[in-house]
C-alpha cells in the first residue's frame, strides 16, 4: 500500500491544491510545479527499470513497472506537466477575454490531476481488471476537460465522448472477462487476471475464449484510442476541449489506450497465435491511417485537423504493435506526443488571437504573431513526419520493418496516406499563416506562449537527429 | 429442462430487460432496472453459498445498496426534476424493439451453446443465455432511444449483462476488481446525470438524437 501511495501522492496533492480558493496564479503555478516534481520523482523511482538493472519493479501485487510501462508513464507525465504549465499562460488570456471563469479553471486543474493519476495507473497495471478500471477512470476524469467551456458544442462533445467511450470500454470489460474465463478453462487452474501470469500460462489458455476476448478488448480499447471506424467521438472532443486539454487527450490518453492494446496483443502472442495478435492490429492500423488521411482533406476547424492527424498516428502506432516492435511502438508514440502537444498548444494560442477555430477565419498569423506562425509551421512538419524530426526517423523505421517482413501492401498504403496528409496539412497551415490579419485580431505576448511548444519541438528534433533515444529505448 | 434457482433468477432478469425495451415510460424502466439488479444480487447471494465464496455476500450487498437502490433513486430524482417521463423511441418503435430483443434472446441461446463447458457451479447454458441476452437488450435500448436518461439506463443494462456473465461463467472477479468496476459505474452515472441537467438547461430538451451540431 505504501508504495502505491508514493505513486499518487503528488497528483493527489495537486488535486487538493487546485480546489483551494487561492490566488489563481499561485495555485496554478503550484500545481504545475507539483506535476514537474512528479516527473522528476518518477525518473528517480523508475531509474533501475529504465537502465535495465531490474526487469520489473513490483510496487504492489497487480501494479508493477516494466520498461515500456515506465517509459510511457514518463512520457504521459511530461505531456501533462508541459500542457498544464502552458495552461497558466493560456487561462490568463482566457480570463481576460471572459472574466469570472475561475471556478471552471479550478475544476479543469482538478480533473487534470485526477487524469494524470489514472493514466499513471494505466502504465503500471499488471492486471487486466485494474487496467480496465484505470482506463474507465481516465474517461471519467477527462470528461470535465472536454466540458470546460460550458457551451452547447462542448456539451454535445462531452456527452458523445462519455457515452461512446463508456460503451466501448464496456465491451473491453466483456473481453477481459472472456480472457479471465479462458484462463480458468486450463486444467487445474484457478484463473488469473495478472498480465504476467496470463503470459506465463498463455499456451494453456482456452483459445476460442481468448480469441473472442481479444477481439472484444481490441474493439473496446480501440474505441478509446480512436481507431477507424470507432473514432466518431475523437474529433469533437479534441476540438471542443481547451488547448491544454486537447494536448493531454491526444498526447497522453491515446497512448494509454494503445498501451492496453499492446499488453493484450503480447498475451495472445505468447499463447502462440501470431495471426490473431499481430495481423488484426496491423489491418486496423492501416485502415485508420488511410481513412484519417482522407478525412484530413475536408476539415474546416484547425483543431479538428490535428484530431484527425492523431487518428492517423494512432493507426501508425497500431501498425508498430502489429509488427511486434515494442521499441518502435514507444518511439512513434513519443514523437507523436511531443509534436502533437506542441501543435495543440500553439493552435490554442492562435485561436485566442483570432477568436475562431475555423481555418477560413484564421489568416495572416505570420504578420500578427510571427513567432507562433513560424513554430506552427515547424511543428506541422514535425507532426506529419518530415525530416529531420523524430517522427520521420520512427516512421522510416516502421516502413523499413514492414518491407523487411514483406508487407508491401502496408508500405504502399502508409506511404500514400502519409504523403497525402503531408500535402493537406501543409496546405491548411499555409492558408493560416499567409494573408492579411483581420482587424479584430488581438495581440498577445509571444514569448511566454512559445516557450513550452519550443521545448517540445526541440525534444522531438533531438529524438530525430541523435541516437540518444534509440539507445534509451532499445529494450534489453 | 429443470432450472435451478439461479437460472430462474437470471432468466427473469433477462426478461425484465426485454420488457424495458418495450416500455416507453422512464419510471417503468427505472423500476424494472432496479428489479433486474435486485435479481442479480439474489443470484450472487445464492452462488456465495454454493461456491463457498464469502466475498460474494459483500458484492451482493453492495449491488443492492448502490445499484438496485442508489442509482434508480438518483435517476428517478433527475427524471422528476426535468419532468420528462416518456421516450417515444427513434427508428425502431418500442414494441418492435421488444420483439427484436426476443429474437436476440434466441440468438443468445445459440451463442451460449458454443461456449466451452466447465464444471463450475452456476456455469450453465441458461445463465450464459441470460447474460448475453441482457447485454444485447441493453445495446438495443441504447440504439433505439432518444432521451439521454434512457441511454444511461441502456448502458447500465449492458453492464448488468457483463456482470452476470462474469458471475456465472468465471469463478467471479476478484473483490478489488469488482469494487473498482462498481465505483467507475457509479461515478460514470453521476457525471452523466449531471450532464443531463446541463443538456436540459442549454437545449431545453434531453433528446440526444438532436445533438448533431458538431460534424466535419
Amino acid at each position: 500500500m505504501d508504495s502505491l501511495l508514493k505513486l499518487i501522492l503528488l497528483p493527489l496533492l495537486a488535486a487538493g491544491l487546485s480546489l483551494l480558493k487561492l490566488n489563481p496564479a499561485l495555485s496554478r503555478g503550484g500545481v504545475s510545479l507539483i506535476f514537474w516534481s512528479q516527473f522528476a520523482y518518477l525518473i528517480y523511482l523508475l531509474e533501475p527499470v529504465l537502465l535495465g538493472k531490474i526487469k520489473v519493479l513490483t510496487l504492489v501485487p497487480g501494479i508493477a513497472a516494466d520498461k515500456i510501462g515506465a517509459l510511457f508513464a514518463l512520457l504521459t507525465t511530461l505531456v501533462v506537466a508541459t500542457a498544464m504549465t502552458h495552461a497558466c499562460f493560456f487561462f490568463q488570456n482566457e480570463s481576460q477575454a471572459e472574466p469570472g471563469s475561475e471556478e471552471h479553471v479550478r475544476i479543469f486543474y482538478f480533473s487534470a490531476s485526477l487524469l494524470l493519476m489514472a493514466m499513471t495507473f494505466v502504465c503500471f497495471c499488471d492486471n487486466l481488471g485494474y487496467l480496465w478500471i484505470a482506463i474507465e477512470g481516465t474517461t471519467l476524469a477527462s470528461a470535465a476537460l472536454v466540458f470546460h467551456s460550458r457551451t452547447k458544442h462542448s456539451l454535445e462533445a462531452t456527452w458523445k465522448y462519455l457515452i461512446i467511450c463508456s460503451v466501448g470500454i464496456a465491451f473491453a470489460l466483456f473481453g477481459t472477462i472472456l480472457i479471465f474465463a479462458s484462463s480458468q478453462q486450463a486444467v487445474d487452474a484457478v484463473g488469473t487476471l495478472e498480465i504476467s501470469g496470463l503470459m506465463a500460462m498463455a499456451p494453456k489458455l482456452n483459445y476460442s475464449l481468448l480469441r473472442l476476448g481479444f477481439v472484444f478488448c481490441l474493439l473496446g480499447y480501440g474505441t478509446k484510442a480512436g481507431i477507424f471506424p470507432l473514432h466518431s467521438w475523437l474529433p469533437d472532443a479534441h476540438s471542443e476541449a481547451p488547448a491544454p486539454g486537447s494536448a493531454m487527450l491526444s498526447g497522453g490518453l491515446l497512448n494509454c489506450a494503445l498501451l492496453a492494446i499492446f499488453r493484450l496483443s503480447q498475451i495472445v502472442l505468447s499463447a502462440g497465435h501470431e495471426n490473431l495478435a499481430l495481423k488484426l492490429p496491423l489491418v486496423m492500423g492501416v485502415l485508420s491511417v488511410l481513412a484519417a488521411s482522407l478525412f484530413l482533406v475536408r476539415q474546416s476547424g484547425i483543431k479538428r485537423l490535428w484530431a484527425y492527424s492523431s487518428i492517423e498516428n494512432v493507426g501508425i502506432i497500431l501498425c508498430a504493435i502489429g509488427l511486434n516492435a515494442p521499441a518502435l511502438f514507444f518511439l512513434l508514440a513519443l514523437n507523436h506526443s511531443l509534436a502533437k502537444t506542441a501543435i495543440f498548444l500553439l493552435s490554442g494560442n492562435i485561436i485566442q488571437v483570432c477568436g475562431s477555430k475555423q481555418i477560413h477565419d484564421i489568416k495572416g498569423v505570420l504578420a500578427n504573431s510571427p513567432v507562433w506562425a513560424m513554430m506552427l509551421a515547424v511543428s506541422a512538419f514535425a507532426v506529419t513526419g518530415a525530416p529531420p524530426f523524430g517522427a520521420f526517423v520512427s516512421e522510416w523505421g516502421l516502413l523499413a520493418l514492414c518491407a523487411d517482413k514483406g508487407y508491401w501492401w502496408v508500405v504502399a498504403s502508409l506511404l500514400m496516406a502519409l504523403a497525402l496528409s503531408f500535402v493537406v496539412v501543409s496546405y491548411h497551415v499555409s492558408r493560416c499563416i499567409w494573408g492579411t490579419p483581420a482587424p479584430t485580431y488581438k495581440t498577445l505576448k509571444q514569448l511566454p506562449g512559445a516557450f513550452f511548444p519550443a521545448l517540445l519541438i526541440i525534444s522531438t528534433l533531438l529524438a530525430g537527429t541523435t541516437a540518444l533515444t534509440q539507445k534509451l529505448v532499445l529494450l534489453p | 429442462m429443470n432450472l435451478d434457482l439461479i437460472e430462474l433468477v437470471s432468466i427473469a432478469a433477462a426478461l425484465s430487460a426485454i420488457l424495458m425495451a418495450g416500455s416507453t415510460h422512464l419510471s417503468m424502466n427505472i423500476a424494472l432496472y432496479s428489479l433486474q439488479t435486485f435479481l442479480l444480487s439474489l443470484a450472487t447471494y445464492s452462488l456465495a453459498g454454493l461456491r463457498a465464496e464469502s466475498h460474494f455476500i459483500w458484492v451482493a450487498l453492495a449491488i443492492v445498496v448502490l445499484k438496485a437502490l442508489g442509482i434508480p433513486l438518483f435517476l428517478h430524482w433527475i427524471m422528476v426534476k426535468i419532468g420528462v417521463n416518456s421516450d417515444p423511441g427513434t427508428t425502431l418503435a418500442p414494441p418492435l424493439a421488444m420483439h427484436c430483443c426476443v429474437l436476440l434472446m434466441g440468438l443468445s441461446y445459440f451463442l451460449a451453446q458454443s461456449l466451452p463447458s466447465s464444471s463450475l457451479e452456476g456455469h450453465s447454458w441458461a445463465n450464459a443465455t441470460a447474460a448475453i441476452s441482457l447485454l444485447l437488450s441493453g445495446l438495443i435500448l441504447m440504439l433505439t432511444r432518444r432521451i439521454a436518461l434512457s441511454q444511461i439506463i441502456g448502458f447500465l443494462v449492458i453492464e448488468n449483462g457483463i456482470y452476470l456473465f462474469a458471475l456465472t461463467q468465471t469463478s467471479g472477479m476478484p473483490l478489488v476488481v469488482e469494487m473498482g468496476v462498481l465505483l467507475d459505474v457509479l461515478v460514470g452515472v453521476m457525471i452523466s446525470g449531471l450532464l443531463v441537467f446541463r443538456i436540459q438547461r442549454s437545449f431545453e430538451h434531453i433528446d440526444v438524437t438532436q445533438l448533431t451540431e458538431l460534424r466535419d
